[in-house]
Formats: structure tokens, C-alpha cells, sequence
């Protein structure tokens, strides 16, 4: 009988304790599971993010976090000369305020404000009416919420207010008309959201003309985001140029490594536990029954035999329960995920627990170094059982 | 033509001395005998004699602390232990009081099992297991599981594992122990049948009925050998026959 065979009936002999290894393995490698989601799925979700809105590239004015950045000035200006690079496709302007709506007797809701310093390459898509028109008209876009948070539709005018320091701003409100109706990609659930162009924005906030917070960029097919961020770089200097790899770079080392750390943390701790449980599990099981072991080995089964046979019982427990951790595991991450979507200002596109194959390699990974540590122990008892002591003790007891 | 049996297995001034915490318990003392092809040994004597101690050092489970054990002529002190565990698979059967079957496997399974591990083809292994069982009387429960046995229908499959590798060694530890006796006597009558088949039988034993079956009976006491008694049989004659030697001669 082979050692697999001869696992498997020892475990089947012990059904309990065995359906306990498995329940045991099985909620430590769900929680494992989501850990390893968990440990790159922001990363990996808000890679997806700034790919699917059709820029590769960011140019700043300077380093550091949004709310520390120098604003660029000349931004048009600057736009317009990326532009021009062979490896540029399109460079757009981008500003990011806060307006509120200046609607009688109701509590003033909160819009953030997108201003775009160009008549392409948007950001949004729009779901009815039309897009920003060209010409001088103060025009908006929202999304659906505000729409219907002002009972507006395409083609009414609202009046909206600059929320561009502490307070409302003491310049008059602006009406502008709403061009459409377009859905954002980084809002969240509960947020209201604008767009418009440059020039409305500067009313609002009364902020000086042509200055942005970024230019996105979109490199040529051809090219590629590298290459566009080395023109960009050759042609200003001054001018901090990142493409989508290195924003996650920037965001791995500092902004999201915590989320890493979180998860290698409890991943250590469910691996700690699975080890402690099977060792415990098959030590017990192993001293049940080591008057059979010695007798195995007094009728010829050699060292080697015996512990591989334990450590197939380990490899068992731990393959099935892992296997069983797999949809508890998806099933738990998608319920946790929703629960962390639901927090204040997280993008409605924005994914905490992301799957990727990697994930279920390193499962794997983790789940054999559980099944090969946890055996180790029994092994060694089994494999350096004294037999005719061990035989001597049966007969005794 | 009667010839002295070749011995199969011999101790040459072996001791066995365990250490303990009180100090070293001699549990053998310059031990010196030989077992011959196809002979049936009893060893008998008190408890704690050493006479589990000598069958586990004859049988490779144990090693001498000092003397020399030869096993078809070879020195196994010297063996390493994966080397030891082939012997034991090959040449040796053991049979235990308490029978050791392993409980999640049937009576025939267990018969199998020391035959795969010798990596004998499954349908040859499954064949030769039938034929023990019938040999042993047990052919109509070779589906059964030892929970589902008795303890003389268990210790009679137990001897069918034990040759389930055709070994020319039996070597049993108190067999008849936990059986009453009418089923010990059973069992010796098996014992009597490997014996008469050619197989080299040591019995050790507090059973006298059991150790008057044999051809020879040793007799320990405090880790040593015993002389026989004067008006003892000398050791037995055993002739060879062909490639099997069968017992023969009187009894101790």
C-alpha cells in the first residue's frame, strides 16, 4: 500500500480529529487567502483605475502628496508644448476644486470639481445629454447623483458656489448650464461631481488663469509611457513626469505598504496557527499509536517510510482544507471588500481584495510550507522511535 | 543424510545494557546461542529475564551494547538502520501479543502490507495474502477488520503478515498472552505447521505447553542463559532437506 493510500486510511480512521485539522486549515487559509488579496489588491485596483481612463502619464509641478503640491502654472501653455512631442499623444490640464450648489432653503451639497484645460481626452463618460461645448458658455457636466440631487437635467442652469478655502467663497454664485449627464471614474458611492472647463473654475475660485494641478498625458501606442515620460523629462526639466508603473511604485513604497504589512502580518499569524494546529493534530495522533508504528517498523517499514507517511497525513489536512479555504476565502474578501467600500470618499470602483493567479500560487506556496512544517515535528518522533523500547512499553502498559 | 543445521541466526557474547536515570539496568549478559535453519527455540523464563530483549536483538529491532549477532552468517551490529529494516522485511517475521493489526485495514490488506512494502506486484501480494489466510484458517474473513475479529482469528492473521515475505526466521513475543487456552493452543498448533514447513521458529513464552512444543527451550534468568538440565536432550538434530530444513528431533 502506497503512502498516500496508507495516509489517507489513518486519517479515515480518525474522522473526528481529522474534520477538525481540515475546519481548523480551512478557516486560517480563507483568512490567509484575503490576506494575499489583500496585501496587493489597492494596488492592483487602482492600477486598473488610472489605466482605464485612457492617460499614462502625470506631470507635476512637484513631489510629494496632492494636498503638499505646488500648482503649475502655465499649464495651457505647458500642455500645448507636451503635446508636441513625437511620444505625446494628447496632454491635458487638469484642476481639481470644491464648488456647492446654491440651492434656496436647503443645506448647501458638496461637489468636487473637475476642470480640464482642453477640449479632449476626458476623463468621464457621458450617459445623457452632451459633453462640454466648445465656445465661452459657463457649461457643466455631473454625474447622475447631482443631477438628481437638483432635480436637474440636461439643458437647466444651476447656480454654484467656489468652496476653495475653509468656507464658502464670498464671490457671487455662478450659473452655469448642465451640458450632460456623464459617469466619473474615481467617485465614490455618496459623492456629487462636476466637471467643467478651466475658465469656470477660475470664477469660482478666483484662482490665477491657466493654473493646474497636473497635466495627464497620453503617450503614443507607439512609444509607450516610458518613453514619453524621458521626452517629457528631456524637454522640462523642471517638471515632474510619472508613469502609471512608477505612481504604483510610489504608492507601494509608501502610500499603500501598510495595507502590505497588515496582511503579512495576519499572514504569518494564520500560517503560525496552521503549523501549531496539524503539528498538534498528527503529534497526538503519532503518540496514539506508536506501539503500531514500532510494530511497522519491527516488520521491516524503514525510517524514511514511516515519516513520509505522516507526512502525507500532513499534506491531506493541509491540501484539503486549503482547497476548502478557497471559495470561504473569495466568499469572506467579497464581504469584507463591501465593507470597506462602503467607508466615506473610497472610489465606487476602488477594490480592497483583488484576485490575481499570483495570489493563488502563494496560497499554494504557503499551504505546502504549513504541510511540510507541521510534519516535521511527528516526523522526527516516528522516525527516531526506538523500536524495541517503544514495543517494551506497549507490552508493559 | 542428517547434517547439523547452519545456524540462521547466532549471538556471540552479546549484552544489552540500558541506561537509566538510576543507573545502567543490564538486561543481557554475555548472551551466546544460535538459532538452526528450520529449528523451533522456545525461550522461556521469568519476567524481566531479557527474554523480549534477546528476540529483539536477534530479530535487528535492537542492537548489542557489546557482542556480535549474525544473521545467515552476517554481522548485522554493523548494518545501518535502512539496511537493518530490509532484513527485517525479508528475512525476518514478527509476531506480537498484542498482535499490532493495524485497525483501518482488513485482514487481507493487513497480510498484503509487509509484501508492498517489498514492492511485490499487487496481484502477486494479493494471491499469496489469500493463501495465508487460508493457511491460517482465515480465508472467509479476509474482508474483515481487525475490530471485527477475535483475538486468536487476529493473532492468526498477524502470523500470516509475518510470512507474508517468505521469511526463515519467526520470531513471536509471548503470541499466546492475551489469548485463552484453547485459542493459544491453536495458535502453537500454527506455529507447529511454520515449523514443519521449514521455517525457524523462536517462541518466547511463559507458557509451558506452549515451550514443550518446541524442539529446545532456553531458559533465562538476571540477562543469562541458563545451562540445561542434566538430564536434559541434547540439542536437537535437524536435517536438511533439499532448501528446507525440517525439524526432526526431540524436544527440551
Amino acid at each position: 500500500m502506497r503512502a498516500l493510500a496508507f495516509a489517507w486510511r489513518s486519517l479515515a480512521r480518525r474522522r473526528g480529529r481529522t474534520m477538525l485539522g481540515i475546519l481548523g486549515i480551512a478557516a486560517a487559509g480563507a483568512l490567509m487567502f484575503d490576506m494575499l488579496l489583500l496585501s496587493r489588491g489597492l494596488l492592483v485596483s487602482v492600477r486598473e483605475m488610472l489605466d482605464s481612463i485612457g492617460f499614462d502619464v502625470r506631470v507635476l509641478a512637484s513631489e510629494g502628496l496632492p494636498q503638499s503640491r505646488v500648482p503649475l502654472e502655465h499649464a495651457l501653455d505647458a500642455a500645448r508644448a507636451l503635446a508636441s512631442l513625437p511620444e505625446v499623444a494628447a496632454a491635458v490640464p487638469f484642476r481639481i476644486g470644491e464648488a456647492e450648489a446654491a440651492v434656496g432653503g436647503d443645506r448647501p451639497p458638496s461637489i468636487a470639481v473637475f476642470a480640464i484645460g482642453s477640449t479632449t481626452n476626458r476623463i468621464w463618460t457621458i450617459v445623457d445629454g452632451h459633453d462640454l461645448p466648445e465656445g465661452d458658455e459657463p457649461s457643466v457636466v455631473v454625474n447622475d447623483r447631482l443631477a438628481k440631487r437638483l432635480h436637474a437635467s440636461p439643458g437647466d442652469g444651476i447656480q454654484v458656489r467656489g468652496r476653495c478655502t475653509a468656507g464658502p467663497s464670498i464671490l457671487p454664485p455662478v450659473t452655469v448650464r448642465i451640458a450632460g449627464v456623464a459617469s466619473f471614474p474615481f467617485e465614490s458611492g455618496a459623492q456629487l461631481t462636476m466637471a467643467t472647463r478651466f475658465a469656470v473654475l477660475d470664477r469660482l475660485c478666483e484662482r490665477p488663469p491657466g493654473e493646474a494641478d497636473l497635466i495627464m498625458v497620453a503617450s503614443r501606442p507607439e512609444s509607450g509611457p516610458d518613453a514619453a515620460v524621458d521626452a517629457i523629462r528631456k524637454a522640462r526639466p523642471d517638471l515632474y513626469a510619472f508613469s502609471n508603473d512608477e505612481v504604483i511604485e510610489r504608492f507601494e513604497a509608501v502610500g499603500f505598504s501598510y495595507f502590505r504589512q497588515i496582511s503579512a502580518a495576519l499572514s504569518i499569524v494564520t500560517v503560525s496557527f496552521g503549523v501549531v494546529l496539524i503539528t498538534v493534530l498528527l503529534t497526538v495522533g503519532v503518540n496514539q499509536r506508536l506501539g503500531e508504528i514500532a510494530a511497522l517498523r519491527a516488520i521491516g517499514f524503514s525510517r524514511r517510510r514511516v515519516a513520509v507517511d505522516v507526512l502525507w497525513e500532513s499534506i491531506l489536512l493541509v491540501g484539503i482544507g486549503g482547497a476548502v479555504a478557497l471559495p470561504l476565502g473569495l466568499a469572506l474578501s467579497m464581504w469584507l471588500d463591501a465593507i470597506l467600500r462602503s467607508l466615506p470618499g473610497v472610489p465606487a470602483t476602488l477594490h480592497f481584495f483583488v484576485f490575481e493567479p499570483r495570489a493563488l500560487w502563494l496560497h499554494a506556496a504557503l499551504l505546502a510550507a504549513v504541510a511540510v512544517g507541521a510534519a516535521l515535528y511527528p516526523m522526527w518522533l516516528v522516525a527516531r522511535l526506538p523500536i524495541a523500547a517503544t514495543l517494551r512499553r506497549e507490552f508493559v502498559s | 543424510m542428517t547434517a547439523p543445521a547452519r545456524p540462521i541466526v547466532e549471538a556471540r557474547g552479546v549484552s544489552r545494557v540500558f541506561p537509566m536515570p538510576a543507573g545502567p539496568v543490564v538486561a543481557l549478559r554475555d548472551v551466546t546461542m544460535e538459532v538452526g535453519e528450520g529449528e523451533y527455540v522456545a525461550i522461556a523464563g521469568p519476567s524481566g529475564c531479557g527474554k523480549s530483549t534477546l528476540l529483539h536483538v536477534l530479530g535487528c529491532v535492537d542492537t548489542a551494547t557489546s557482542g556480535e549477532v549474525r544473521l545467515e552468517g552476517r554481522d548485522v551490529g554493523s548494518l545501518s538502520d535502512s539496511e537493518r529494516s530490509r532484513i527485517r522485511l525479508a528475512k525476518i517475521g514478527f509476531v506480537f501479543q498484542r498482535f499490532f493489526l493495524l485497525p483501518m485495514l482488513s485482514a487481507i490488506e493487513n497480510v498484503e502490507l509487509p509484501q508492498a512494502e517489498a514492492g511485490v506486484p499487487r496481484a502477486v501480494r494479493l494471491n499469496r495474502a489469500r493463501m495465508l489466510l487460508d493457511y491460517v484458517g482465515l480465508g472467509h474473513r479476509a474482508d474483515h477488520r481487525p475490530s471485527q475479529l477475535s483475538g486468536g482469528e487476529m493473532q492468526r492473521v498477524a502470523i500470516a503478515r509475518a510470512m507474508a515475505n517468505r521469511p526463515r526466521l519467526i520470531l513471536a513475543d509471548e503470541p499466546t498472552g492475551e489469548l485463552d487456552e484453547a485459542t493459544g493452543e491453536a495458535i502453537a498448533g500454527l506455529f507447529d505447521l511454520l515449523h514443519k514447513d521449514g521455517t525457524a521458529v523462536v517462541v518466547v513464552t511463559h507458557d509451558p505447553s506452549i515451550a514443550a512444543r518446541a524442539q529446545r527451550v532456553l531458559r533465562m534468568r538476571d540477562g543469562m542463559l541458563l545451562p540445561p538440565p542434566q538430564n536434559a536432550p541434547q540439542m536437537a538434530q535437524v536435517t536438511q532437506t533439499g532448501n528446507k530444513g525440517r525439524a526432526d528431533g526431540g524436544r527440551t
